[in-house]
């Protein structure tokens, strides 16, 4: 069965090229057809998964390739790559897919012939990222990669013409497609800088060979610190880290099953995974680790306040997605700092404490696809109904959407980690994995500090979207949907909201049950690295985390935030606008504002883009053909000039004729003369 | 034997009596007269030289350059006539034919 | 092989070229269908050949034109991994114009039959630089290829066409005159060198020329480099490029874009490096910036154009850098990779100036400033357009991607070896920029609100026959992505030979 995990991106692939050339004809245009393609991939990922884990190779990788081409006499290869992390990785990722195909099929319900091409793209979607996750090489995964960015690109613009909102809603759609597609690229030019670091070095790109530890070994440590930075600055794009984070909450501009799959579930964990999947190259450097931990740990935060004072649903869930990514990079960054100084001392302890990072951060990964995909979902269902995204004219909307409040509110109390939901494990593991670095370095300290206040303003803000939306007095468009009887959305909408509130609020407990086995990762005593295979601990992380006194120190935070939120949004006996003094305050307009990075980003683009361009063009029209203009027009010139010597009076032609021939019979006497001759 | 230089005096005379013409004379019929001068005063020359340096190549050439002169003149008088019908004058200075020139 | 494949594909399309010709009058309508079969059986030649790769060397085909004590010049033909990609391109590109056109206006109402005459002029002055084996017949069919594209502009163009047909017709011929005192200077001294019979056979001339010495190679490769460099085109030898596509027919862009800027490459490959190697080793730094240059160059004037076509037509000189960049780098993977982006270029930028081309006879303007929003109107058409943004732009997975990636990997490795590590950023800076303007373009015309500053009522979106053309293109770009070994198999025995004899000097 292994041999097929080829099939697991090519069945969507097939499904993308089937609905581009049927899908008009068929029912729903396409969209059972891509939902029977995902729903295959995740039974291939399924058995695949099932055959490998309790196959003989586990925990060793199961690799094939085949030979592609050449370049020079280097080899590049197609293939799968096998383990416990990819297992994890396309479960989830086929299965939540599945989800949102199904509540697609509800949600774009109304978008008429426009169904076919949402279906071809999400198929194809689909296809870049199972096929990232079973990729045997780094090409292969950033052509994948860049596949989704395409997709992203394609699904964020597809209301980029003729909105249903109108025209301005077009315009906004078009330019944050544009913007999406560029940040991430500098992202993933960096990304192709690192490939080529890698290539140069290693010879080769396959992960069997840039995890031999005799080859990384045989690699100059300053190449590959360059190699991996650059790598890394592919992850900051796509994971939208900081600073190239702005492109995320623009993206929500697309449809929300497209938020929800794509820029929370799937796509933007993918530079998680490559940092997961590099994991044995990025922590043969902890200064490394070190960058990649404060840029997670400083994104978590950063990002974190802006979903504070914002009005609109699905950038709430923007940036919240922004902050847990963050918190994912961070776990791996400390688990990987730790890693990297425990494999330089030889400190098994430490590194046992970088492979806990390491789980932790995967594990955020996945429980984070589940609640981020759900509330997306859920906001999604929420704005079906009320046609809006401005959350100040939602509320009230518990009675009329009984389902969609049930399982938003598990999600959000998932994610602002509430005991014993998922976001509560993953969440409380990374904090812990931080503090283990903090005593090695102060700054993973600092991290840890922020990591800790972002757990507050989670819980804060996404109660704060909570209640706004379902609790308190109806809103202006919760009224008029009620009017209309827009109540709770269709089936096909609300079932795989069920679905998912049940892994939102229990997979966390997975990791007790022997995830953490499948995701440890380990140096084996030959030196080869290994994801999966290692110690489970199973109910040791109960005891672990009930009787670390800072897991209660989170838990009174959230619960405080969640309690402000209340006070603030449901009692009423706080006022927000006390705060930010009715939104006059610096804070609140800088929040506003983004921090200002719309602004940066623009004119960043404007000055080195179309300025030089600009003065480029200048010099192409003025210096460049002017030359070529000036010359031709110097020749015609010259030529306009020396006609006019030409009087059209024989006479003089043939005087000048004559004189001619007198002076050079004299010149010719002459030099005869000097020369000696006659 | 007639002394050589008595040639090519006889030549440079005719030579320069085509030469004054040319450029003096307006009509047209009259330069291209001048310049048939020109060109004979060039073919005593070369028939001179011939015979004195006992080559017949000298002979030779005249009787080419007299064929050619003649074809010359056919041309000439037929931009002549064509000239005269189109711009009624044979004058060269007259504008009529010098603004012909561009 | 007895069969005289590589004169027929010169023949048939001259053939082709004359008939179309006396097509005057009544019969002007049926003119295309001709030239629809004329280029067809090319392209079936062509593709014969392709699938002949093992019988290259029996192909080859020689007979004396002109011979005299001192000087000898043949019609010889010959095809290798290098040809044969350009061959097939161009006997692709010639047919699928001819389809693309078939019912485009501004051909059928003006004289249709010698537009199609044009094209299969051209046709045979393509394959002829293609085939050639003698400096002689390369030079003459360089220059038979000149004077269709020039009436090509200056009778089907735009506004400007006058102007821009001469600013081409001056541009390349100055160059390939220079082309042409360095030919002469290999052909004399060669003679000088064996002792012999000026032979003008590219065997014999590269023979005697890598017993040159290096002043001499070089002078001569600056001599034949300059006549390549201005068809390519490369900085600062480009600015008739951009004036020659805003104003010469879609048609005519395809083939100048899609096969002739190869010429120029081919033209450094085949000669400058496979006569001169000591010479191009001499060169090479200044290669390398004039391919970095213009890779940069390229790609910021594109983002200040306002005209669609004109944006295409710098991005090809963009492109055409990255082709440069390769040959530069005198390295197996560089000068693989440099072909293959010849091949990938011409494929690509044919569906862009298709696309360019009907936006400027289906809509009425290609000023950016003016469209928008056009992907509602025409989805077809956006479709395209996307498509082939996306290509160009290097989407791994389409055939750019191979073009680009392994090409700045060998730059790579240059610079590393030669401790330059910083001159990546340029690379990394024109990917950036080439993304830019690519989908501000595509911004701005297909998506956002619709334009309301020219009136799109009438407006009709691709027609079968323009659809028939850009969906095969569009079908190679992603078979050559993903599987480029279908055009490496082709090139890699050259490159290996190539190297092998650049290895020797």
């Amino acid at each position: 069965m292994i041999e097929y995990t080829w099939l697991i991106p090519f069945v969507p692939m097939l499904c993308f090229v089937l609905i581009g050339i049927f899908g008009q004809k068929t029912p729903e245009k396409g969209g059972y057809i891509a939902i029977a393609g995902a729903a295959v991939s995740f039974v291939l990922s399924a058995l695949i998964a099932y055959e490998y884990l309790t196959g003989a190779d586990y925990p060793n990788a199961v690799v094939d390739s085949i030979c592609w081409f050449h370049i020079g006499d280097l080899q590049l290869n197609l293939g799968y790559y096998v383990d416990g992390l990819t297992c994890m990785m396309m479960l989830f990722s086929s299965f939540i897919s599945t989800l949102i195909f199904i509540y697609s099929v509800g949600y774009m319900g109304d978008q008429g012939g426009r169904k076919k091409r949402y279906y071809a793209e999400v198929s194809m979607f689909l296809s870049g990222m199972l096929g990232l996750i079973v990729s045997s090489n780094f090409l292969e995964m950033f052509i994948f990669w860049e596949v989704m960015g395409l997709c992203s690109y394609l699904l964020i613009g597809f209301w980029s013409f003729r909105h249903p909102e109108g025209d301005a809603a077009s315009a906004n759609a078009a330019s944050a497609a544009k913007k999406a597609f560029l940040v991430t690229r500098f992202g993933d030019v960096c990304l192709m800088g690192g490939l080529f670091v890698l290539l140069g070095a290693f010879g080769s790109l396959d992960f069997v060979d840039l995890f031999n530890p005799a080859k990384i070994s045989a690699v100059n440590p300053d190449t590959l610190t360059l190699g991996m930075l650059l790598c890394f600055g592919g992850v900051i794009g796509k994971s939208a880290q900081f600073p190239l984070h702005d492109w995320l909450p623009d993206a929500m501009a697309g449809p929300t099953t497209v938020s929800s799959l794509i820029h929370a579930a799937t796509m933007v964990k993918a530079g998680v995974y490559l940092v997961a999947r590099g994991f044995p190259l990025f922590v043969q450097n902890p200064d490394v680790m070190l960058f990649v931990g404060l840029i997670g740990g400083f994104t978590a935060f950063f990002t974190a306040t802006m979903a504070l004072n914002n009005m609109n649903i699905k950038r709430v869930l923007a940036y919240s997605t922004l902050s847990q990514l963050g918190y994912m990079i961070l776990s791996l960054g400390a688990g990987g700092y730790l890693f990297a100084i425990g494999m330089d001392s030889g400190n098994a302890a430490l590194m046992a404490a970088g492979t806990a990072g390491f789980i932790a951060g995967c594990f955020h990964m996945m429980n984070h696809a589940f609640f981020k995909a759900l509330l997306f979902m859920c906001s999604g269902s929420v704005i079906h109904a009320v046609g809006t995204e401005d959350m100040r004219l939602m509320g009230g909307l518990r009675k009329q959407m009984p389902i969609t409040s049930i399982t938003m509110l598990l999600g959000s109390l998932s994610i602002a980690g509430f005991p014993f939901f998922s976001g509560f494990w993953s969440k409380d593991l990374v904090i812990e994995a931080a503090f283990e670095a903090g005593d090695h370095n102060i700054l993973f300290m600092v991290m840890w500090v922020l990591a800790i206040v972002t757990a507050f303003m989670t819980a804060f803000y996404m109660f704060r979207m909570w209640f706004m939306t379902f609790a308190g007095e109806k809103g202006k468009n919760t009224l008029h949907a009620a009017e209309h009887g827009h109540g709770e959305s269709p089936k096909s909408m609300t079932m795989p909201l069920c679905i998912l509130a049940v892994f939102a609020v229990a997979s966390g407990f997975l990791i007790m049950f022997g995830l953490d086995g499948m995701l440890s990762f380990t140096q084996l005593a030959s030196g080869a690295f290994q994801v999966g295979g290692g110690h489970t601990e199973g109910f040791e992380y109960f005891t672990e985390l009930f009787t670390n006194p800072y897991t209660y120190l989170t838990i009174v935070l959230a619960l405080v935030g969640i309690f402000i939120a209340y006070l603030m949004y449901v009692k009423r006996s706080i006022n927000p606008g006390s705060f930010n003094r009715n939104g006059e305050s610096i804070l609140y307009k800088i929040l506003t504002k983004r921090w200002g990075f719309p602004d940066l980003y623009n004119q960043l683009s404007w000055k080195l883009g179309y300025g030089v361009a600009r003065g480029v063009d200048y010099i192409d029209r003025q210096v460049v053909d002017g030359t070529v203009n000036g010359l031709s027009g110097a020749v015609v010139g010259g030529g306009e000039a020396v006609s006019k010597a030409q009087t059209g009076d024989v006479h003089d032609y043939s005087s000048i004729v004559l004189l001619g021939i007198a002076v050079l019979s004299v010149l010719f006497i002459v030099i005869a003369k000097i020369m000696g001759g006659i | 034997m007639i002394p050589f230089e008595f040639f090519l005096i006889l030549a440079a005379i005719l030579f320069v009596i085509g030469a004054y013409g040319v450029m003096t004379k307006s009509n047209a019929i009259v330069v291209l007269m001048c310049i048939e001068l020109m060109l004979n005063a060039a073919n005593i020359n070369f028939v001179a030289f011939g015979a004195y340096n006992t080559d017949v190549m000298g002979q030779a050439f005249v009787i080419m350059s007299i064929s050619v002169a003649a074809a010359e003149v056919a041309v000439g008088i037929a931009i002549l006539l064509n000239a005269y019908k189109l711009r009624k004058t044979t004058e060269l200075t007259d504008t009529e034919l010098t603004s012909l020139r561009w | 092989m007895d069969f005289p494949i590589l004169s027929l594909l010169i023949l048939i399309p001259l053939i082709g070229a004359i008939l179309t010709l006396f097509m005057g009058g009544s019969r002007q309508k049926s003119a295309k269908y001709v030239a629809a079969v004329f280029s067809a059986i090319t392209l079936v030649l062509a593709v014969f050949v392709l699938f002949n790769n093992s019988e290259f060397a029996s192909m080859a085909e020689s007979c004396e034109w002109i011979k005299t004590d001192f000087i000898t010049i043949s019609f010889s033909l010959a095809i290798d991994g290098l040809s044969v990609l350009m061959v097939f391109l161009t006997a692709l590109l010639v047919f699928l114009v001819v389809v693309f056109s078939a019912e485009a206006e501004e051909v059928e109402t003006d004289r249709p039959n010698y537009y199609h005459t044009l094209l299969l002029a051209m046709e045979v002055g393509l394959m002829g630089v293609y085939t050639a084996s003698d400096y002689f017949l390369f030079y003459i069919m360089w220059e038979v290829t000149l004077i269709p594209m020039y009436f090509m502009i200056s009778w089907y163009g735009g506004p400007r066409r006058h102007y821009a047909a001469i600013k081409f017709f001056i541009y390349t011929h100055v160059a390939s005159l220079v082309m042409l005192i360095g030919i002469f200077a290999m052909g004399f001294h060669a003679a000088e060198l064996t002792g012999g019979a000026v032979d003008f056979s590219f065997a014999s001339i590269a023979d005697a020329m890598h017993g040159a010495n290096e002043g001499f190679q070089a002078l001569v490769f600056a001599l034949l480099f300059f006549g390549f460099a201005v068809k390519m085109p490369a900085v600062p030898f480009h600015t008739w490029l951009p004036d020659a596509h805003t104003e010469a027919p879609t048609g005519g862009s395809v083939l100048l874009a899609g096969v002739m800027l190869k010429m120029g490459s081919y033209g450094i490959i085949r000669i400058c490096l496979e006569a001169l190697p000591a010479g191009a080793e001499y060169w090479q730094w200044v290669i390398i910036v004039i391919g970095l240059v213009s890779i940069v160059y390229g790609a910021y004037a594109c983002i200040a154009q306002k005209d669609l076509k004109k944006m295409v037509a710098f991005s090809s000189i963009s492109h055409m850098g990255m082709v440069m960049l390769g040959i530069g780098c005198l390295s197996d993977a560089g000068i693989t990779f440099a072909i293959f982006q010849m091949f990938a270029h011409g494929l690509i930028t044919a569906i862009l100036f298709m696309v360019c081309g009907m936006t400027g006879h289906k809509v009425g303007t290609r000023e950016i400033p003016l469209l928008g929003g056009l992907a509602g109107r025409m989805p077809i058409y956006a479709t395209f357009m996307m498509f082939a943004f996306m290509a160009s732009l290097g989407l791994p997975g389409l055939v750019g991607f191979w073009g680009e990636f392994p090409v700045i990997f060998a730059f790579y490795e240059f610079i590393v070896a030669n401790d330059m590590l910083w001159l990546l950023l340029f690379c990394m800076l024109s990917l950036m920029l080439t993304a830019g303007y690519y989908l501000w373009a595509m911004q701005r015309t297909l998506f956002g609100p619709e334009t309301t500053k020219i009136d799109l009522s009438h407006v009709h979106d691709v027609n079968k026959t323009e659809f028939a053309a850009m969906a095969v293109l569009c079908v190679l770009v992603a078979f050559f992505g993903m599987w480029p070994d279908a055009a490496l198999q082709f090139i890699e025995p050259y490159t290996d030979g190539l190297i092998a004899m650049l290895g020797v000097i």
